[in-house]
């Protein structure tokens, strides 16, 4: 029976803290992320090589992910899935506005993604030359 | 069999028989959607079952206000008359004899019974219906006793049909067919039951009385609050854990589990899901709140014993495993399912944590192309 009277003090303080966290913001746009990313790398975005990275099978990741495509499908402009069967709308911010306007969820799935399918974090220059290729879809 | 130059008197009204006749289909199907139907055939379950009870209740009512033969007062069995019937000292009954008539009731008190238990498993177990607010640990109970009840019944059925036929063949005639035409040979010697007519304005008052006053009841027990039901998953939480697949509701597992799988998100299930140390303490925190042992469902108390070897899969528990072992594995990898961990492709409600038998159905294979 504790742990019952135990909640009962954690829930609304957790609520609390859960209802104040601010809601997910639409502060950049895939221009200023691509300019970002090229910035830190000290070079133009490419995006024929975000194309081949974005398509390319890779080693050094998890297993069951060797590829971004296992997730987003060879076609950008469709949706895609996640191995748990949920559907993954269209990453090409052409069929899709809403891509690449968030910048800590760009951050957050760039991190895990790239965690993933390559066993490392994407460089910036990666990450601007796939982001150049999504956008010019 | 009877002889058609017989002269033949009514014995079963129409009401009696048609009572008969729906309690015999739907206490069939009852039985039948009851140890082979499933969970996704539970609707039908309680269809019939509803309808066995209320023709319970008329026919309890007509008991008492009905013709000759179907009073109780003209078939009570007594111990005495009982022993006479076994050895053979009684002659012929019109109406029923006692042995039929300890079979009448004892058939009526466990039908009775059937309902009452299946309407406690119903609402402790799985939180539908009048008794929704009873608690688990009574729900699970009662769906015990219904289970070694209906065991009980079709050994009542076989009883009843050996005694047909026995008794069919004792007097040589087709009790079955009386009980479909309402009529029995007459023969001298006869024992006939005591004459009664039927107050057809006093059943129907009674039967409006009993039926309108205890849905009101039912409908009032319904609509207590009910204690221990999952709360809705928090917006962080719905949007973080919502991202890769359903967000799983807190009270699918045990505290302890979730703080494991929460501290292990850079390597989850194959995949990175890591979040900032805020979010993650955060997570971790509201999912513990939650979890299974403050919630009275039936996944909260399947799912609270982990497998040690998965502390924090749902699909890994023994409960899991056991509730679905019927299902082949390869209907979990088909489309639209793809996954045993997507829930949502079975379970409608699974994002709220009922998981409701009555949100419940396998997707249908997709109809074959021709190529
Ligand atoms: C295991 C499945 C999976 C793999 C593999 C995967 N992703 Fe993702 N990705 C997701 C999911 C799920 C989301 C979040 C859902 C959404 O945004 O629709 C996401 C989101 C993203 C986002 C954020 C989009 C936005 O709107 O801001 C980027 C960028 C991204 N992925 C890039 C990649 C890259 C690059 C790779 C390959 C290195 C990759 N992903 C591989 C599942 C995957
Ligand atoms: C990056 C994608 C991703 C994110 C984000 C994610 N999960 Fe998962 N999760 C998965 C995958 C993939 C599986 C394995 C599914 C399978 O077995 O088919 C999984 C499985 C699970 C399971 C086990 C399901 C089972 O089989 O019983 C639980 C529980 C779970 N996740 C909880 C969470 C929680 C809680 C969060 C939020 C902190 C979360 N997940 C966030 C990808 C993710
Ligand atoms: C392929 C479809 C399918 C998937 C996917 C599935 N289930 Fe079920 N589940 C069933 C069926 C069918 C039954 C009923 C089995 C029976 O007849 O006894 C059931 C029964 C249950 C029950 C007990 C009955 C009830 O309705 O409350 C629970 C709880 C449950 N599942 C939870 C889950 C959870 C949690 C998941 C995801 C981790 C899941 N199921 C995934 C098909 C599925």
């Amino acid at each position: 029976m504790k742990h019952r009277y135990l909640a009962c003090f954690l829930a609304p303080s957790v609520l609390l803290a859960i209802a104040t966290t601010p809601a997910l913001a639409q502060d950049t746009s895939p221009a200023a992320q691509i300019e970002a990313f090229s910035l830190e790398a000290g070079r133009a975005a490419d995006a024929e090589a975000g194309k081949a990275f974005f398509l390319a099978s890779h080693s050094g990741g998890k297993p069951d992910t060797p590829s971004c495509t296992t997730c987003h499908t060879m076609d950008p402009t469709k949706g895609g899935q996640a191995r748990t069967g949920k559907p993954i709308e269209p990453m090409a911010s052409s069929v899709n506005p809403a891509r690449f306007t968030d910048s800590a969820k760009i951050t957050k799935w760039f991190r895990r993604n790239c965690n993933s399918v390559l066993g490392r974090e994407c460089t910036a220059g990666e990450k601007a030359d796939v982001l150049a290729w999504l956008n010019s879809l | 069999m009877a002889k058609s130059s017989e002269p033949s008197t009514t014995v079963w009204d129409r009401f009696l028989r048609l009572a008969h006749w729906v309690l015999a289909v739907s206490v069939t199907i009852a039985l039948v959607t009851g140890f082979f139907g499933g969970l996704p055939r539970l609707w039908l379950h309680l269809i019939v079952g509803v309808a066995a009870l209320v023709t319970l209740i008329l026919r309890l009512i007509w008991g008492f206000t009905g013709p000759s033969s179907a009073r109780f007062i003209s078939f009570w069995p007594t111990p005495r008359g009982v022993l006479a019937h076994l050895k053979s000292e009684d002659g012929r009954h019109l109406g029923h004899n006692p042995l039929g008539a300890l079979m009448v009731f004892t058939f009526l008190g466990t039908i009775a019974a059937l309902a009452v238990s299946g309407a406690l498993s119903l609402g402790g177990v799985y939180k539908i219906g009048p008794f929704a607010a009873d608690g688990f640990a009574l729900g699970d109970l009662a769906g015990e006793a219904h289970e070694l009840l209906a065991i009980a019944m079709v050994a009542l059925i076989a009883a009843h049909l050996g005694g047909v036929i026995f008794e069919s063949l004792r007097h040589r005639e087709n009790l079955a067919r009386s009980m479909v035409t309402g009529n029995k040979p007459s023969r001298a010697g006869d024992i006939t039951p005591l004459v009664r007519r039927a107050n057809i304005v006093l059943t129907v008052i009674l039967a409006l009385l009993v039926l309108a006053g205890g849905s009101a009841g039912l409908v009032g027990l319904a609509k207590r609050p009910i204690a221990g039901m999952p709360v809705a998953t928090a917006p962080l939480v719905a949007e973080e854990c919502g991202a890769c697949h359903m967000a799983y509701p807190a009270s699918l597992l045990p505290a302890a589990s979730w703080q494991h799988l929460v501290a292990g998100l850079d390597d989850h299930f194959g995949e990175d899901a890591s979040l900032d140390a805020d979010t993650t303490a955060k997570i971790s925190q509201w999912l513990s709140a939650h979890a299974a042992e403050n919630a009275d469902t039936l996944p909260a108390h399947a799912f609270v014993t982990p497998a040690p070897s998965a502390v924090g899969q749902i699909t890994a528990t023994p409960g899991w495993q056991a509730l679905h072992k019927d299902i082949a594995p390869e209907t979990f990898k088909r489309a639209p399912i793809y996954t045993r961990a997507n829930c949502l492709a079975c379970h409608k409600d699974a994002e709220g944590g009922r998981f409701s038998p009555l949100a419940l159905s396998i997707p249908a294979l997709p109809t074959s192309s021709p190529n």
